[in-house]
């Protein structure tokens, strides 16, 4: 396929007819007296530059431009053949860029940019309760408010209520297991308006008490558990210990909330006591058409007012809160993906600027032949045209190779990604075409940023010089400017990116060395969470679980807690040291609580700093009794000793209740977080659905895992138990997050470091090959080997110095948006500045050692006789 | 691109396609015949640049307002020249730049000669 040639039978012709017109033309002139030698070179005179004036013709044809391009494009992967190394550097360079760039936006495209799979999505939001005065705290919602704010509302289609975040038990089918699912009011399949893929979603009918014996399923528990039958619809399981037919199946990639969603039950939510009084519901909405977020969260403000004067004991001092569901289920992820898109589209620039660099010492090279175009009648815009095809050619290439390292990268990331790490969404992260086009934006982009500059600094030569000289030798002052400019942004670039990741890597180590107050080694932790019929039954089940575990060879000690610490979930209470509670809740001082059993602290290994720790003797129906933690004692009880003294505690425990010890601190929901007060009551008196058991064992705690099953199942043999892990492992996991993204962080600096001491080695080894006689002169007028590597080492060293002050400059003006993200230490954190300050020098200095040492080498004989 | 310095008239932007058109209305003629006929007509005074007729003639053929053909010149059967001719179109347009260039001369020889107005 030769399409793209020119048109040969055009060409011809207009060969032809500028040639008849020459002969005539040569034939008149000579008519007119003139010789018949002289008469051709008149007649050629009188048409003007025969090239300009075929190419000026050619224009007029239909896709000159076109063909002209192509022409420049193949001329272009000519030159780029004819030097390979040149080629496979720039090439390479600008994939990384572009690959980073590929893999990374394309997380962000899926996570942040993509919107949300459901029919309508900006009209899907979230409610939430909200203390007043204390900004967006997103808090969970009681029951009776969804009630009233479902009743109530002008703004809502329709409004859910989900209980989430807990896993559901199924037994009846196989193995018992927990899996995480959600109980959900019945118009949440509605909202979300995602069609089943089989069966129905929810009537109303299902949401009363009594008659919520219904379940939907997953698509991948519809294949695990039914190997995609469609006869599954109208089968029984027993969800939660309540028998249920399986109505209907969602298609694939349907979750919510929560990644990896796997059952729907019913919540059969009503006005009775056990349902008042605890917040732990979130609310999903549909927004009316034509109704705007402002407008909702007025209606909602002036319900939330109605409600605070109807409850104040629940709802004293609490408005309701309206946000739109995509930024609310991206929020976590939000600011650590933006400062990723940051790092990698720096790490570009800078590979920007070094093929920038290295096309600029290219074309010192070409200034003749450029310079024979000039001649022959090519315009100053043909040049340009011509030198940015060729650069559009390479950052094609670019583009090509960087998709491809961009694919590759994010499956690396994909299979790295911690899968505790709240990305919703992640499932769909690929390269789709939005990713392709802004790659080709990026590389397009980078064609202009790079070749601009070059091409119009080489367009601009005097063409006479450049063919006097013959092949040049020195490039032009601007030339060398603009070379140094590139490569003092570099170096401020890569600096930037290094105190990003200097920060996130001083923060990473501090937050691991976080005194937990527990010892994770050798403790093995595993779910069992089983609402129980009765409240008095579910502490004495546990205790029963408990001791059978106790029994096993090879265990320690062994406890529960209702949530294990570092997995973000805590309970919170409030209470007062008064007779009794107060008119209302917000008006009582705020604690975290936790239910435990006795030896909690004890298989943790958190010391006790006074009195006693539970005991068998503290069971349902005794006094009630709590721990606190030296934080609770310290703020509310200050220079007082707790122990003996009555608190009444706002719900879960008959009041009052007795402060038996006090227990170190230590981090429950995040290592980050300092520990707050907290009040351990005693798991018999003040039982919880959810538990995790943990167990310190003699030896490696993973061995103990199978005879503790078959111990809990010795109790209940439908117990399901679930996220069987060792407490390091728990520990190492909650760190996941910041760890990955410390890793990618560190990986974009140290490719812009490596970028940016190419090319200052580039530019400095170029000096030197540029300097040969130079040098060779001052040595043979005496100058030594060191004063010879002052030269060149200085030449380096400044433009590093320079880079790096602006990179400082730039590091103390952007790393401020990493506040959220470090732990413990200020974003212009001085010790993290300075120390990657020096690696980037240290760097750069081992970067110009080479060209240094070639310069020290240089012989004054062969250096003068170089020219 | 350094220019020579010469004494011609250089042609208004747009006029040259105007003069083609108009060389053409006597019939069909070859580039150096369209060249020389805008030359000696007007005594020398507009030359028009050899070079940048061609590119003038190849724009005029793709707009459709001239059509070109190889053909053998008069006396001399062996040598063939391309001929161009006005066509359908190319009179259209004729006519309608010379009305505009009319238009145009007349608004400037009011401002330069008010005197010999009216």
């Amino acid at each position: 396929m030769r399409w793209w040639r020119r048109n040969p039978n055009r060409e011809a012709d207009l060969d032809r007819e500028l040639r008849s017109h020459l002969e005539l033309e040569a034939q008149e002139q000579q008519e007119n007296g003139v010789s018949p030698s002289e008469a051709p070179w008149a007649a050629q005179r009188a048409l003007g530059n025969w090239t300009r004036t075929k190419e000026a013709t050619r224009e007029m044809w239909k896709y000159a431009s076109l063909e002209r391009f192509i022409q420049d494009l193949r001329y272009g992967a000519r030159l780029f053949r004819r030097s390979p190394g040149f080629s496979i550097v720039a090439v390479l360079t600008l994939a990384l860029g572009i690959g980073a760039n590929t893999a990374i936006f394309s997380v962000v495209n899926a996570v942040l940019l993509k919107p949300l799979p459901y029919p309508d999505p900006d009209r899907l939001v979230h409610v939430w309760e909200g203390k007043v005065g204390e900004g967006a705290a997103k808090n969970v919602v009681e029951p009776f408010n969804f009630l009233d704010w479902r009743e109530r509302n002008r703004s809502f289609d329709q409004m859910a209520a989900i209980s989430g975040g807990i896993t559901l038990n199924v037994t009846g089918i196989g193995q018992p297991e927990a899996l995480p699912g959600a109980e959900v009011t019945t118009d949440f399949f509605d909202i979300l308006g995602t069609p089943p893929l089989m069966g129905r979603g929810f009537i109303r009918e299902e949401g009363i008490p009594g008659h919520d014996g219904a379940v939907v399923l997953s698509y991948s528990y519809w294949q695990r558990h039914f190997g995609a039958d469609p006869s599954a619809l109208g089968r029984k399981l027993t969800v939660n210990r309540v028998p249920r037919v399986v109505i209907g199946v969602m298609p694939q990639g349907f979750s919510f909330p929560g990644p990896k969603a796997e059952l729907w039950t019913p919540l059969p939510l009503a006005r009775t006591k056990m349902w008042q009084g605890g917040r732990f519901l979130s609310v999903l909405a549909r927004l009316k058409h034509g109704v705007t977020i402002a407008k909702a969260q007025e209606d909602m403000t002036a319900i939330a007012r109605q409600l605070e004067t109807e409850r104040p004991f629940t709802n004293k001092n609490w408005t309701a809160e309206v946000f739109p569901l995509a930024e609310d289920s991206t929020e976590r992820v939000r600011l650590p993906l933006l400062v990723l898109l940051g790092a990698v589209g720096f790490v570009l620039l800078i590979a920007c600027a070094n093929v920038a660099n290295l096309l600029l010492m290219r074309s010192t090279g070409r200034l003749h032949e450029i310079g024979v175009r000039v001649a022959l009648g090519a315009g100053r815009g043909r040049i340009l045209q011509q030198l940015l095809s060729e650069n559009l050619l390479l950052s094609l290439a670019g583009w090509a190779a960087g998709l491809g390292i961009g694919y590759w990268g994010l499956k690396g990331l994909l299979v790295l990604l911690p899968n505790n790490i709240p990305l919703p969404r992640a499932d769909s992260i690929q390269l789709d075409n939005r990713v392709f086009l802004f790659t080709l934006a990026a590389a397009v982009a980078t064609t202009l940023l790079f070749g601009l500059v070059p091409a119009l600094h080489v367009s601009r030569l005097e063409l006479s010089n450049s063919l006097k000289q013959g092949s040049p030798r020195t490039g032009t002052g601007g030339n060398r400017v603009f070379r140094r400019v590139f490569v003092v942004m570099e170096m401020a670039m890569a600096l930037l990116l290094l105190s990003g990741a200097g920060l996130a890597m001083r923060s990473f180590s501090k937050l691991i060395s976080v005194h937990t107050g527990f010892d994770p080694q050798r403790v093995l932790t595993m779910q069992v969470s089983m609402p129980s019929s009765t409240f008095q039954a579910a502490g004495q089940y546990m205790e029963r679980i408990l001791d059978e575990v106790r029994s096993v060879p090879g265990v320690e000690s062994a406890g529960s807690i209702h949530f294990l610490p570092l997995t973000e979930r805590v309970s919170g209470s409030c209470f007062t040291r008064e007779a009794r509670l107060a008119a209302n809740l917000s008006a009582m001082s705020g604690a975290d609580y936790l239910v435990i059993s006795r030896d909690y602290f004890r298989t943790m290994g958190t010391p006790l700093a006074a009195g006693r720790d539970f005991n068998a003797h503290d069971q349902f129906g005794t006094a009630s009794v709590a721990v606190i933690n030296q934080s609770f004692a310290q703020q509310y009880f200050p220079g007082e000793d707790p122990v003996g003294r009555r608190i009444n505690v706002c719900w879960t425990i008959p009041n009052p209740v007795e402060i038996v010890g006090v227990v170190a601190d230590a981090r429950q929901k995040e290592l980050r977080l300092a520990p707050r007060p907290t009040i351990f009551l005693a798991n018999p008196q003040a039982p919880r659905v959810f538990g995790q058991l943990v167990m310190r064992s003699k030896s490696d705690p993973r061995r103990l895992a199978r005879a503790v099953e078959a111990a809990i199942h010795r109790v209940n043999k439908d117990q399901p138990v679930s996220a069987v892990s060792t407490m390091e492992e728990v520990l190492s996991g909650s760190v996941a997050e910041p760890r990955f993204q410390l890793g990618l962080l560190l990986v974009f600096a140290a490719i812009a470091v490596l970028l940016a001491a190419i090319g200052v080695y580039g530019v400095v080894s170029y000096s030197v090959n540029q300097r040969t006689r130079e040098i060779g002169i001052r040595v043979a007028l005496g100058a030594r080997a060191g004063n010879v590597a002052g030269l060149v080492l200085r030449e380096g060293m400044l433009l590093a110095g320079i880079g790096v002050v602006l990179g400082l400059a730039g590091a103390l003006a952007l790393t401020r948006v990493l506040r959220s993200l470090l732990f413990e230490i200020t974003p212009t954190d001085p010790l993290t500045l300075f120390t990657v300050s020096w690696l980037l020098l240290i760097v750069s200095a081992v970067a110009i050692a080479a060209p240094a040492r070639r310069a020290i080498s240089v012989d004054p004989m062969v250096a003068l006789r170089h020219e | 691109m350094p220019k020579e310095s010469d004494e011609r008239i250089e042609l208004l932007q747009g006029t040259l396609d105007m003069l083609i058109l108009r060389t053409l209305v006597f019939g069909p003629a070859h580039g150096h015949q369209i060249a020389k006929h805008i030359q000696r007509t007007t005594d020398d005074i507009l030359q028009v640049e050899h070079g940048s007729l061609y590119p003038a003639l190849h724009r005029l053929e793709r707009k459709g307002w001239i059509a070109a053909k190889w053909e053998a010149a008069g006396k001399d059967l062996k040598r063939e020249f391309k001929y161009y001719r006005l066509t359908a179109a190319g009179k259209k347009q004729l006519i309608a730049e010379e009305s505009k260039w009319k238009g145009l001369t007349r608004a400037i020889a009011r401002i330069m000669w008010p005197a010999e107005e009216s």
